[in-house]
């Protein structure tokens, strides 16, 4: 069966191509495409690597965000609770100063009411004193110059006594 | 768009020349005397080795024959001259037995004897194809390389890189570990050099049609290749495993039963990678033939009958080829994977 033995010059042949193949390709071209592939494996690997470093320094300073604008949050509550303390403080001051004037200002205001009511008093009575006087004096005066009225009035006096 | 239509030209082309070939054996055997249609001859000139190249429509490529006589003189002549059994320079195509369609030559003596064949056959001119376009291949990818560096290929480029990323990272690498980049060129070469070969094998016209890799001497040169490869780079322990294996003394000492068994198994693990590829592309090509063949043989007995094995026929030989596509494919892959598996015994 000559299918199935060997022929010496396909084999010397094929022996002499196959090795020249092999020469060329393993020296000039499989290196090349090896390296080439490593290379580029390698270079999207650090491309993944630098994305992931990348995300997590997005992450990182989105957490750092947060975190900051909460404190300016804080400080900014408790800046609006110490003034609105202050406020309150001032508020509560400023009152009790006014109603400790206005109190002040009243007492004196009383005081010197009473005293000018007093005075006013004193000075009514010794008018009305004064009025009376004269008035008994002009009644006197003119109506008692007579005996008739004179004894009237005696009369009308001791009624009202008696 | 533009492309397709190109493509599909060019196959119908392909289609319609290899039907003329066909069309003109069959109108000729009407016409002329009835020749018998001869299996066996039909097959062997196919499968085999020839001295030139039949092209579609008849035409034939006339390959150089390069013979050294008995007195050891040389001889180099076109095989034009042995056409239809002529002799030249001494030297003819033998007719039948072991040497049939060979060149042989006749000594003083009468006596037939078969020359040392140096002859350029339509097999060395298909390795020599198959070589060129393996070396144009990884030429298209490295060339890529150098112009675009980390760019990733699309296209053609890109099929030729996943199939390299496929047999180097995914077994090559996997497998040798830290020895993938000392083989991975000899493995690399291999694999694309077997598939290519197997592809071209599958086309029916010229650049194509040769059996090269179901041919024996082209497997067994592979095989060779891999058999030194695995023991040149043997390692110490890969020798001792060989000649003194781990196991009990009684099954090695007195009579040294597991080394003659591994040394057997130093030299049938090549021998069953040649058979394997051999034998699978072999397998191939015969059934197409014989599918083919059907219609012819079964020709005989009517129009009718001979219509009918026509379709059934090209449905098998369709089925068939597409599975042999396949199989091309996976006996490249085996081939180049027991043998970066035994590379990786040999290296423990």
């Amino acid at each position: 069966m000559s299918l199935f033995t060997p022929e010496f010059g396909l084999v010397f042949w094929m022996l002499v191509i196959f090795l020249i193949l092999l020469w060329v390709l393993g020296k000039y071209v499989w290196p090349v495409i090896i390296n080439s592939m490593d290379e580029r494996a390698a270079f999207i690997d650090k491309g993944v690597e630098f994305t992931q470093e990348a995300e997590k320094d997005r992450e990182q300073a989105k957490v750092d965000v947060r975190g900051l604008l909460a404190d300016a949050r804080k400080q900014q509550m408790d800046i609006l609770q110490q003034t609105e303390r202050m406020k309150q403080e001032i508020l509560d001051n400023a009152q009790k100063t006014a109603s400790h004037e206005a109190k002040r200002i009243m007492e004196s205001a009383k005081l010197s009411i009473e005293q000018a009511k007093s005075e006013a008093e004193l000075q009514l009575r010794r008018q009305a004193g004064l009025l009376s006087l004269q008035i008994a004096e002009q009644v006197i005066r003119r109506d008692l110059s007579s005996e008739d009225a004179q004894m009237e009035l005696i009369d009308k006096l001791l009624n009202e006594v008696g | 768009m533009r492309k397709r239509i190109l493509y599909t030209a060019f196959f119908t082309l392909l289609l319609c020349a290899s039907a003329w070939g066909v069309a003109r054996v069959v109108v000729g055997e009407q016409e002329e005397e009835p020749e018998e249609f001869d299996l066996k001859e039909v097959i062997f000139t196919h499968l085999g080795d020839e001295y030139s190249w039949e092209l579609p429509g008849g035409a034939e490529i006339h390959l150089p024959v390069i013979v050294r006589d008995r007195e050891g003189a040389w001889h180099c002549f076109s095989s034009k001259y042995l056409d239809e059994g002529a002799e030249h320079e001494g030297f003819y195509l033998a007719r039948e037995g072991d040497r049939a369609r060979k060149v042989v030559g006749r000594d003083p003596a009468g006596n037939e004897y078969r020359p040392l064949d140096f002859s350029i056959t339509k097999n060395v001119v298909a390795i020599g194809i198959g070589a060129l376009l393996t070396a144009w291949v990884a030429f298209s990818l490295a060339h890529y390389y150098k112009r675009a560096r980390f760019k990733a290929p699309r296209k053609g480029v890109g099929f030729i890189e996943s199939l390299v990323e496929m047999v180097y990272k995914e077994v090559i690498v996997e497998v040798l570990e830290k020895d993938a980049r000392r083989f991975g060129p000899y493995l690399l070469t291999l694999f694309f050099f077997v598939l290519i070969s197997n592809l071209l094998g599958m086309v029916v016209v010229f650049p194509g049609g040769a059996n090269v890799t179901g041919n024996i001497s082209v497997t067994l040169v592979l095989a060779l290749c891999t058999f030194v490869v695995v023991n040149v780079s043997g390692t110490k322990h890969y020798w001792r495993e060989t000649f003194w294996p781990d196991v009990p003394l009684l099954l090695k000492f007195p009579i040294p039963l597991m080394p003659i068994i591994e040394i057997f198994s130093v030299f049938t693990k090549p021998v069953a990678l040649m058979i394997r590829l051999f034998a699978n592309m072999l397998g191939g090509h015969l059934i197409a033939l014989v599918l083919v063949s059907l219609i012819f043989l079964l020709g005989t007995l009517g129009s009718a009958v001979m219509g009918g094995t026509v379709v059934i026929s090209i449905l098998f030989s369709l089925f068939m080829n597409v599975l042999h596509l396949l199989i091309a494919f996976i006996q490249a892959y085996v081939f180049m994977m027991l043998s970066t598996i035994f590379i990786r015994l040999a290296r423990e």
